[in-house]
């Protein structure tokens, strides 16, 4: 069953259209993942589904009930904000306690929750402490817990951990997935990072100018990115992006790399002969010893998370990417050989940025059908 | 920032001693008349040198005037009361009807709304003799001249306007999440004006409580037409003391201070309520 | 190295020296900055990074020590009489100016001529891609758009010094990296000499080419970006560099015959041959109480036959995968570069190469040894 449901909905701010008409399917505990540039709209949509903001138009529905009507104090939500928004002349107890006195619960039952969910996220030693007292990961916990202590069905969090230093958002993606899944809560996850949208989204919905323009799994988003936007904003170092014009002959359709063949898939045959781009991701290239594949030469390399980075040229001066685990041999310097994984090399319309399915669809047709 | 020169540092100690002294030497040298009498106030050449005394402010609270063409009596303690009970009310109803409406026109934009506040903001620029004249003539056929109701109500149009842009820059200041959060938590939108807008924008209705307050005191015009005897402030109350005789200066000096008494004590009360709220940066989150 | 353009000679900053609660920023720092150099100075907020940026620029005072440009002692000089070019966090553009007249204010100043003007507006306009904003004010551009304005209007000018201060924070990070490499390549190629704040690991690594690491005021290490993760000087910098972080456990070492061993907690024990290590590490570690051994996250390597951790969380990156589990009473993390699959609750190998240690003192935090050998 779907838990949260979105049909059609479209807000506009004066004459401009910043959702225009998002269709959403959140399933009962599940969390989707709600991706995009900054301006294309996650903000809003969030705001939206809480209620804080009205649509012009479309129907939000939660367990199945049309909300729109519902005020956001009625709609049983728990939201974690990517500034925070912490109550200032409020201690942090009361911060966290503040969805429990709403609701009636006895003094007892407030400090018994409050309790819970403070030792859970490791700031039960703060509580007393006003938000401006608070460190800023003190600051997101708090954020967090006031989120997460009336257990409701519906989490949405806007880019919580976006305003935290690395280690410590490292170490919140590692432990969210577990704290979400405990709570059962269906759950809507705001952020700008990549790597969070990989790690905690079961769903990957990319949202760009006020549209969904891929919703899918991590998986399918990284392999199979619907656009050359989506592939560039997935992966760090960027994707490799190389003008091509697929060809064919008795053995398969194929590209050629300085003159090098690069086999595709025979499904991409319909594209023979059309301006092309193909996306090879960094780690999908690697050196080779043999005297085969793509000529290049060595430009400079960098160190970058438990990777190195080389950048290489090509005979005609195309720059490319190649990553690798770090502390792995490879040439330091001159010329080498590159080989390219067929299997990872996904090739896209260079006028629409379009995928091409290898089935002979664009990504697109597709998806309307 | 400090790459002054011990020479530049003397002379900006300098200069801020001198207007320190400026501003504030009217006052210092009224302080000094109250507690003289007429006749070491006017004495020439003038000097430094009395021996303090309070009469002045016995005259004045017991309202009786001894002059030296006799003496006569005064209401100056009924004009001190009067001020502070139109001041209060005026005040009073002022933040009643304007924090509202202050947080209504700050996070509810609606069609028109910026003329509406416009429009009230509009009644500060107009000359109040400009409006005295009709609204003399209503209030008598209605029957509000000379009644403290009416000249509370004349107030307002001091008092709202101030508080009103003053509160809604206030209110606009807050981040609507925090007041989102706040909803989405639970509370019903006046649990959220009450616990988070009021409390966050407390420092600001202070501040524009103590303005109004100090206006609604220092007003002149509207009381000297729309109130009798009886109901004058002190503002109009004062001019009793320039008299055919001669005027009173150790007693007008005594009753200046004592009308300046209450708004600057009410300031520095203030004070540390203004302050706290230009620190409160974490409203922003 | 060539000439020292810039030279901080024991710079302190304390702040309300006068009051009852000093707050000392800036401890003791000694830092020189070569021609042509870039430096990064890098911390989480309150380091005093920031400070020391300000301290050059001249917008804080010393509160005792040297600062030297080119050998002139400029840290009594007023910021304008210093010759550097700053770029601010907080934009601080001139709002009645259009980002054209703002960017072209400082040349405006030195007397050039219109045409070199534009010309040099529209190369670096160009370069931060903000072309189609020049004809705009301050006001109507968003955050993003003005630090690059911001940055455009420090990068143009002919100083001798430019400071960065998290020239970068506003962008997205898509944007982030496709700047990152041209600002680089701007710098050096003008063979300007650049400081750069920054809390971002990721944006110092790139664009430095020696790397200052502040903590609570006090310079951890000086040193490039491949020393410090190869060669943390201490425990602080070992933790901080690195993403993800490196792993640390509390440790004793105990001799066994022809082996080494490292107890941890949880009656978790490595077992290393005594070759390993170097004889006077080997002594030092003996001869200490408890110590703290790190790893970095792709050194972890996950084999059958390892010491068992159970995996809480695996999560798949595209690229790499992170697998983090409990070991030795801790979080360990292990970085794979393929796509790997241990379900939370699974039981895993963890294996250590001796090769792959950093020893750490368990007090002062100070590194002793690398990979085996003595730091």
């Amino acid at each position: 069953m779907s838990h949260i449901k979105l049909k059609n909905l479209v807000k506009r701010f004066k004459d401009t259209e910043v959702l225009s008409g998002i269709d959403l399917d959140v399933p009962e505990g599940s969390t989707l993942v709600l991706f995009g540039p900054s301006g294309a709209g996650k903000t809003v949509l969030l705001r939206c589904i809480a209620g804080a903001v009205e649509q012009d138009d479309g129907e939000v529905r939660i367990g199945g009930e049309d909300v729109t009507d519902v005020l956001p104090e009625h709609r049983g939500i728990g939201m974690a904000f990517q500034n925070f928004a912490l109550f200032p002349h409020m201690d942090a107890f009361d911060n966290i306690a503040s969805p429990l006195t709403a609701c009636g619960k006895t003094a007892d039952q407030i400090r018994a929750g409050v309790d819970t969910v403070a030792r859970l996220l490791k700031i039960d030693h703060v509580l007393t402490h006003t938000p401006k007292a608070l460190s800023n990961g003190q600051k997101q916990r708090t954020a967090l817990a006031r989120a997460l202590v009336s257990h409701p069905k519906v989490l949405l969090l806007d880019d919580p951990l976006r305003n935290v230093d690395a280690k410590l958002r490292f170490e919140m993606r590692l432990e969210l997935p577990r704290l979400l899944a405990d709570q059962g809560a269906t759950v809507i996850y705001v952020t700008q990072d990549y790597r969070e949208a990989m790690a905690l989204g079961d769903r990957i919905a990319v949202l760009d100018g006020g549209r969904i323009i891929q919703n899918g799994t991590p998986e399918e988003i990284y392999r199979r990115p619907a656009t050359i936007n989506i592939a560039k904003l997935f992966g760090d170092p960027t994707i490799n992006l190389l003008d091509v014009v697929p060809q064919s002959d008795a053995s398969g359709v194929y590209a050629t790399l300085s003159d090098c063949r690069i086999q595709l898939d025979p499904g991409l045959s319909g594209n023979v002969g059309r301006e092309c781009m193909l996306g090879l991701r960094p780690e999908a290239l690697s050196f080779t010893t043999a005297n085969e594949g793509v000529p290049v030469t060595i430009e400079a390399e960098t160190p970058f998370n438990e990777k190195a980075v080389t950048l290489v040229t090509t005979l005609r001066k195309r720059e490319i990417l190649v990553s690798r685990p770090a502390e792995t041999p490879a040439p330091a310097s001159g010329t080498a050989h590159i080989t390219i994984d067929p299997r990872d090399a996904v090739l896209f319309d260079r006028q629409t940025g379009v995928r091409l399915d290898p089935n002979g669809t664009s990504h697109a047709a597709e998806k309307a059908a | 920032m400090d790459h002054r020169s011990p020479l530049e540092r003397v002379l900006r100690a300098l200069a801020l001693t001198a207007i320190v002294v400026f501003f504030m030497f009217p006052i210092f040298w009224i302080v000094l008349m109250s507690l003289q009498t007429n006749e070491t106030i006017l004495r020439s050449p003038p000097s430094m040198s009395f021996v303090p005394t309070l009469k002045n402010y016995a005259a004045i609270i017991s309202g009786e005037l001894d002059s030296n063409a006799g003496s006569m009596s005064i209401h100056f303690m009924n004009n001190l009361l009067n001020s502070v009970l139109l001041s209060v009310f005026s005040v009073a109803l002022a933040l009643l009807l304007g924090v509202p409406a202050a947080y209504a026109f700050a996070r509810h934009k609606f069609r028109g709304s910026e003329d509406i506040a416009f429009t009230l903001l509009s009644f500060r620029f107009a000359p109040p003799l400009l409006v005295l004249l009709p609204l003399t003539l209503y209030f008598q056929a209605l029957g509000l001249a000379n009644t403290y109701l009416g000249l509370v109500w004349v107030y307002q149009l001091i008092c709202l306007p101030l508080i009103l842009w003053i509160v809604r820059g206030y209110f606009e200041d807050i981040s609507p999440d925090i007041e989102h959060a706040y909803r989405i938590a639970g509370h019903g939108w006046f649990a959220t004006f009450r616990k988070i807008a009021l409390p966050l924008a407390g420092p600001g209705i202070a501040a524009a409580g103590l303005l109004a307050f100090i206006f609604a005191w220092n007003n002149f015009i509207f009381a000297l037409v729309l109130a009798s005897a009886d109901k004058q402030p002190v503002t109009v109350g004062a001019l009793a003391f320039v008299t055919a005789s001669g005027i009173q200066y150790g007693q007008i000096a005594a009753a200046i201070v004592m009308s300046i008494a209450p708004t600057l004590l009410l300031a520095l009360w203030a004070q540390r309520y203004l302050v706290e709220g230009l620190s409160l940066g974490a409203v922003k989150g | 190295m060539s000439e020292v353009l810039l030279d901080l000679q024991r710079i302190n900053k304390i702040y309300n020296e006068t009051s009852r609660h000093p707050v000392r920023a800036v401890k003791d720092l000694n830092l020189n900055v070569a021609q042509g150099e870039i430096v990064a100075l890098l911390g989480s907020s309150g380091c005093g990074k920031t400070s020391t940026l300000r301290m050059i620029a001249g917008f804080e005072a010393v509160s005792s020590g040297q600062i030297l440009i080119k050998g002139r002692p400029v840290h009594a000089l007023a910021p304008a009489r210093r010759n550097v070019a700053m770029a601010f966090e907080g934009y601080s553009l001139y709002p009645p100016l259009t980002v054209e007249e703002n960017i072209a204010f400082a040349l405006k100043s030195e007397r050039l001529a219109k045409d070199e003007i534009r010309k040099k507006v529209a190369e670096i306009a160009h370069l931060l891609e903000i072309e189609d904003i020049l004809e705009r004010y301050p006001g109507s551009i968003s955050g993003g758009q003005q630090q690059r304005a911001s940055l455009a209007r420090a990068l143009i000018r002919d100083a001798d010094l430019h400071l960065l201060d998290e020239p970068m924070g506003q962008l997205e990070p898509q944007l982030r990296a496709l700047l990152r490499g041209r600002i680089k390549h701007f710098i050096k190629e003008r063979g300007l000499t650049a400081i750069l704040v920054t809390h971002d690991q990721t944006e110092a690594n790139a664009l430095a080419d020696r790397i200052a690491v502040m903590e609570g005021g006090v310079l951890q290490q000086f040193d490039s970006p491949l020393h410090l993760k190869d060669r943390p000087a201490n425990l602080f910098t070992g933790t901080f560099i690195g993403e993800p972080p490196m792993n640390v456990f509390p440790a004793q070492a105990e001799a066994d015959g022809d082996n080494l061993k490292l107890n941890l907690a949880d009656g978790v024990c490595l077992t290393y041959p005594a070759s390993a290590f170097s004889d006077d590490l080997k002594a030092r570690l003996l001869s200490s109480d408890t110590f703290v051994i790190g790893v970095r996250p792709h050194a972890v390597k996950i084999t059958p036959g390892g010491h068992p951790a159970k995996v809480y969380a695996n999560q798949w990156l595209g690229d790499q995968t992170h697998v983090a589990a409990r070991f030795a009473g801790q979080t360990i993390v292990s970085v794979r570069h393929d796509r790997a699959h241990h379900a939370p609750g699974e039981t895993i190998g963890i294996d250590l190469a001796a090769s792959d240690l950093h020893i750490f003192a368990a007090d002062s935090g100070r590194a002793f040894s690398h990979g085996g050998a003595l730091a």
